[in-house]
């Protein structure tokens, strides 16, 4: 998330008199104004949730089971007396935390191990572009379900299986990026007056490639919170009564014909977040692309 | 071209039986097998290993790969531990209930996301464009299983109807198909299709920014014959390659759609031979698809090359 | 309530209710009020219906009563929430499985509803004066669906093919005791046996083993083929079995019983989630379906035409409790354990009202074998009491624990966070672990469970319930290490013992070890419930929860 808020940061600026600024951004961009302030909001529920609901996520009373919507319980409750709002809001945290750090160990691993692909070649491209290429022949979602299968459900493991499916993503991006800057001048004149490639790697070509990588951050957030629902809906999430938002769909879904509120609301969760998540990093993309 | 076909194939081939090692070793990796299972809650040591031998379980593993990978180069991919089928007749069928999900979806994407892309694209920051651009970041962002949840129940509580209960292939009954996918194809494509919009809306805009596009339009040639002529070859090649990434992806958003849906396809079959530890049917389904992912690749790559020549240089 | 008066009713008697619609506006209603609804609704209902309760003769017949206005034909669909992982009856112990083989598979004899052993391949038998040797007379005119006569030669060679262990089959360590099957003459087979065991005709019933023809599994690729094909002897055929689609059975032509069964053939449609099926239920797709969560019921309960039904159960969900755990293995903390268990909460979480909080004995078998519920040592809620023996036991400050709950089984997620709330009362605090069932079964056989919810069910027989579970090893499993003595001896006395109220007498002091020192805590019996259309006539739940009933039932016109 760190990641997420910092590249969005050139549309709110802090210093007053740009007001006008401001307002004319928002006037071009309201999709980024729309997806900043979604954030802003998810992050707060994230960091405090108890601001949001005087609920307990995990509470158990039976006795009041299954309710629909009402004034105390806006999202009703669930099997065992549970309320949804609360259950959805404390689920912001985990669901977004599982997705951005799993993301984040993609991003390192996968962009380091592409750096290092594409700006020295040969034998070890060799070899790291075959292994990318057999997990690359794996549909996402497969590649997920059997990792946690072999791995069991688990918060720790699911992070595991989810920054696998990502990886080859990544690496691509960095090996591409590190191969293009390779070629360029500046690196040949460095390596000639001596310069070691080690410096040459993580002061230069990094410094070039790190852009790319935070674009394909952004691009792939909402990709993998729909991976990490769709796990949680065949019950591959998180352990009970963590709240997490597949998890609680996948609790729901049994329910839905008579219950729809517990499967509803955290799906709506989700397609907030996505919707947010991909505003933002459409805006990202687009300074990108005029860079 | 032929020199090139040849490495890209050694290469997949390379690919795939890395692949096929690495299926092998992950389904063995996932604890409790097969015998387990079937013993259930009844005890008895002695019967346990009387049925691990007789499955080979008792067999170091690379013997147990050499003697798979054996038999499957031969084209025999064994017997299901749990249906006692050939894991073939198994895959077979359920990989065509797949194939047309796959098909049929990537149609409605096509016929529905290619259009409003382009539509999209030419009407740049219109409302057209931003009502177009709504359904796209929305199809994006729901979850897949939600939109067919909801459509199930939806349907079901407004006109009374639901999905037939058993896979009908299209052979035997087209109207008893279509009424069994209708649902699971909405509700995919609905994603998909919101994706292709996208990405053609990506490439029509950057087309129309094209020098040569702007300096015909400021010519005053019509903005149909532009269209044809400049825009729709520029974004014909974007628009191929993406259709092999949909495949892909549909291959593998199958999964959870065919469970929620209780379609036989190859999705719910992997779920359940991880399920049941029947090694056989798992590697058998999973060296599928991830072969046929690798062929679309192929397929893409190729006709990538055959349309742009200027990819042959690279 | 209602529903105890139904498991406490007429021994073995199906417990049936018929709740009819109501209006059709129950669909957004609340859950309290809709509840209550449905209470009275069945009180109104239950008078009426318990004058129906099946008469002795009923009880005693196969497969369920005989219908008298029956019509033969027509397929029925019927739905299923877990597919059978195959259809072996020899080597696959799944319970799903064995649900669906009984209607083509048969043993020698049907597990009465009552806990009575009934002939079924068997005509009857004799036993020696010392209880070892009994000799058993064959059913005549019976054919394989193969289509040959069969003899006693094989079901000799089907029973000794079971019981050796180097066939692979996990029934084999119920005829441990079987020294000998021999053929007589060509309807007459011999069990000889190495100790005395009285529920040898119940183990000759149709959980585990079948009679096939002689010499079917000489050839190696039977133990797959048998998944396929149809070798039984029983009043339906497989047809087919498409995985994840459907299970296909015919009628057997040439079935043993004269005008049974009815109907032409059965479509079991194998749908993974309750949503589908509820949809499928709601729109008439589906003419039955038993429901894996009782509760499911009040989604469906407005439906039209749809009649709901429950029956008493011989299944049961437990909390087990490994002694391989050090804190475990302490008896003290165990039954701290069992004292801060709340079960009528965890029954209300877990499947609302359709259950029956139990003592040390399921439900379909509480009143034939079950110790009385007030004399079960160590129940609760007893708070003070628990933390009494915690702080006895060192753990005065309480421990953390894992407790473990399978994937799939939907009543172990609101079950294990009620009992973490329960046990943390008592400073035990429990972190939820949940494993896939391939795992979870991994653990259990190698007796490495530790703390984790289960969910089993056995033959009415209380010799097959507990002997393998709980005896001492080797002759026992005792997956739960908690080797007791005195609990094994008791086990050897009553399965020896042939006279019902000696029996009876064992078992309960049997029961009053297994409650006191908690290698399990039983917490309920789940009523089977079942849901069928109008047209569907004469079906009834077995309380093994195997469709026995399927061979009785017809399709109104």
């Amino acid at each position: 998330m760190a990641q997420a808020t910092s590249s969005s940061t050139p549309s709110v600026p802090a210093p007053l008199g740009t007001w006008g600024k401001l307002i004319r951004t928002a006037r071009r961009e309201p999709g980024l104004v729309l997806g900043v302030a979604l954030l802003v909001l998810l992050l707060l529920a994230a960091l405090f949730p108890s601001l949001f609901t005087s609920q307990s996520p995990i509470g158990v009373f039976i006795d009041r089971a299954m309710q629909p919507p009402s004034r105390d319980h806006w999202f009703g409750t669930d099997d065992v007396g549970r309320d949804i709002m609360a259950r959805v809001i404390y689920g912001t945290r985990v669901t977004l935390a599982i997705c951005a750090g799993s993301l984040l160990i993609s991003a390192v691993i996968g962009g380091t191990l592409g750096l290092i692909s594409g700006f020295f070649g040969g034998w070890t491209d060799q070899v790291l572009g075959r292994l990318v290429d057999v997990l690359l022949s794996f549909p996402p979602i497969i590649l997920g379900v059997i990792i946690t299968g072999v791995l069991g459900p688990d918060i720790i493991n699911l992070v595991v299986a989810l920054s696998i499916v990502y990886m080859p993503v990544f690496f691509r991006i960095a090996r591409a990026g590190a191969m293009s800057e390779v070629g360029k001048t500046y690196v040949e004149a460095a390596r000639s007056i001596g310069v070691r490639d080690s410096t040459v790697l993580s002061r230069h070509v990094m410094r070039n490639v790190l852009p790319l990588i935070l674009t394909q951050y952004m691009i792939l957030f909402p990709l993998i919170l729909q991976i990490q629902a769709a796990l949680g809906f065949l019950g591959l999430g998180v352990q009970p009564p963590t709240p997490d938002w597949g998890a609680i769909m996948e609790q729901g879904k049994d329910y839905i014909l008579y219950a729809p509120w517990i499967s509803v609301f955290p799906g709506l969760a989700v397609l907030i977040a996505a919707l947010a998540l991909m505003l933002v990093g459409r805006a990202v993309q687009k300074r990108m692309d005029q860079r | 071209m032929g020199s090139y076909l040849l490495k890209r194939l050694f290469a997949s081939l390379l690919t795939a039986v890395l692949a096929s090692i690495l299926v092998f070793l992950l389904v063995r990796m996932v604890p409790g097998d097969v015998v387990a299972q079937m013993m259930g809650q009844a005890g008895g040591e002695n019967a346990a290993g009387a049925l691990r031998e007789f499955f080979g379980l008792d067999q170091p593993i690379y013997m147990q790969y050499l003697t798979w990978i054996t038999n499957v180069l031969q084209g025999n991919l064994g017997n299901s531990w749990t249906r006692g089928l050939p894991v073939t007749d198994m895959i077979g069928p359920a990989f065509l209930v797949t194939l047309e999900i796959a098909i049929l979806t990537l149609a409605v994407a096509t016929l529905v996301g290619v259009p409003l892309g382009i539509l999209a694209g030419i009407y740049e920051n219109r409302p057209l464009d931003t009502a177009i651009q709504t359904f796209n970041i929305l199809g994006l962002a729901a979850p897949v299983f939600w939109v067919g949840l909801m459509l199930l129940v939806g349907v079901s509580a407004v006109i009374g109807w639901s999905p037939p209960l058993r896979f009908v292939p299209i052979t035997r009954s087209l109207s008893d198909n279509l009424s069994i996918l209708i649902l699971p194809i909405a509700s995919l494509g609905l994603l998909q299709a919101a994706a292709y919009s996208q990405f053609v809306r990506q490439n029509v805009v950057s087309a129309l920014n094209q020098e040569y596009v702007r300096t015909a339009i400021a010519k005053g040639v019509p903005i149909r014959v532009v269209f044809f002529k400049h825009i729709l070859r520029n974004v014909l090649i974007p628009i191929i390659t993406f259709m092999g990434l949909i495949l892909i992806q549909i291959l593998g958003g199958t999964v959870i759609i065919e469970s929620l849906f209780a379609l036989p396809g190859l999705g719910r079959l992997l779920l359940t031979a991880i399920e049941t530890r029947d090694y056989p049917v798992l590697q058998g389904a999973l060296l599928i698809v991830v072969v046929s992912a690798m062929v679309v690749n192929l397929v893409v790559d190729l006709t990538y090359r055959l349309i742009d020549p200027r990819v042959r240089v690279a | 309530m209602a529903h105890d008066d139904c498991s406490r009713g007429p021994r073995g008697a199906a417990c049936k209710r018929t709740r009819e619609r109501k209006g059709s506006i129950m669909t957004f209603m609340n859950v309290s009020s809709m509840r209550r609804f449905g209470q009275k609704l069945l009180g109104a209902t239950m008078l009426s219906l318990l004058a129906l309760s099946p008469s002795l003769a009923d009880e005693m017949s196969l497969y369920g009563p005989a219908a008298e206005n029956a019509v033969s034909g027509g397929r029925l669909n019927m739905g299923l929430l877990l597919e059978p992982p195959g259809f072996d009856p020899f080597h696959q112990a799944a319970d799903a499985r064995i649900r669906l083989s009984v209607l083509v598979y048969q043993g020698l004899f049907y597990e009465g509803a009552n806990g009575q052993a009934i002939p079924l391949l068997a005509e009857g038998f004799e036993v020696s004066e010392d209880g070892l040797v009994y000799t058993i007379r064959l059913r005549q005119g019976v054919k394989f669906h193969t289509g040959g006569d069969m003899t006693a030669a094989d079901v000799a060679y089907s029973y000794n093919y079971i019981r050796n262990p180097d066939n692979g089959s996990p029934g084999a360590g119920d005829f441990s005791m079987v020294s000998n099957v021999e053929v007589v003459d060509d309807s007459t087979v011999r069990f000889t046996l190495t100790n005395k065991n009285s529920s040898l005709p119940m183990t000759l019933g149709n959980k585990y083993g079948a009679v096939v023809p002689a010499g079917y599994f000489d050839d190696e690729s039977a133990k797959n083929r048998i998944n396929a094909e149809s070798v039984g002897t029983g009043p339906f055929k497989l047809v087919e079995f498409v995985p994840n689609s459907h299970v296909a059975l015919e009628r057997n032509e040439d079935y043993w019983e004269a005008g049974v069964p009815y109907l032409d053939a059965i479509d079991f449609s194998i749908l993974p989630n309750s949503a589908s099926m509820l949809v499928a239920l709601q729109n008439k797709r589906i003419d039955l379906v038993p429901l894996s969560r009782p509760q499911d019921v009040q989604q469906v309960s407005s439906v039209a035409g749809l009649n709901i039904e429950r029956w008493p159960s011989l299944a049961q969900t437990a909390i087990d409790l490994g002694s391989e755990l050090e804190q475990l293995s302490d008896v003290r903390v165990r039954q701290a354990i069992s004292l801060a268990v709340d079960k009528n909460e965890i029954l209300k979480a877990s499947v609302g009202e359709y259950g029956t909080v139990l003592g040390t004995m399921v439900s379909g078998m509480q009143e034939s074998w079950g110790l009385p519920l007030d004399q079960v040592p160590m129940q609760g809620p007893d708070i003070e009491k628990a933390k009494a023996l915690m702080a006895e036991a060192g753990y005065a400050d309480g421990f953390t624990m894992t407790l473990t709950t399978i994937n799939g089984f939907d009543w172990m997620d609101p079950a294990s966070v009620t009992l973490q709330e329960q046990l943390a009362q008592i400073g035990i605090t429990l972190d939820i672990q949940r494993v896939d069932l391939g795992v979870w079964v991994n653990n259990f056989r190698s007796s490495q469970m530790g703390f984790t919810f289960n969910d089993w069910a056995a033959q009415p027989d209380p010799n097959l319930l507990f002997y393998r579970h709980f005896h001492k090893k080797p002759d026992g499993a005792d997956f739960r290490n908690w080797n007791n003595d005195e609990a094994s001896a008791l086990l050897d006395e009553g399965r020896a013992e042939a006279d019902p109220a000696k029996r009876r007498d064992i078992y309960n002091r049997f029961q009053t070890v297994l409650a006191d020192t908690v290698p399990t805590i039983m917490l309920y019996s789940p009523d089977h419930v079942t849901v069928r259309s109008d047209k569907v006539q004469n079906f009834t739940q077995h309380p093994t929860g195997w469709y026995f009933g399927l061979a009785r039932t017809f399709l109104a016109e």
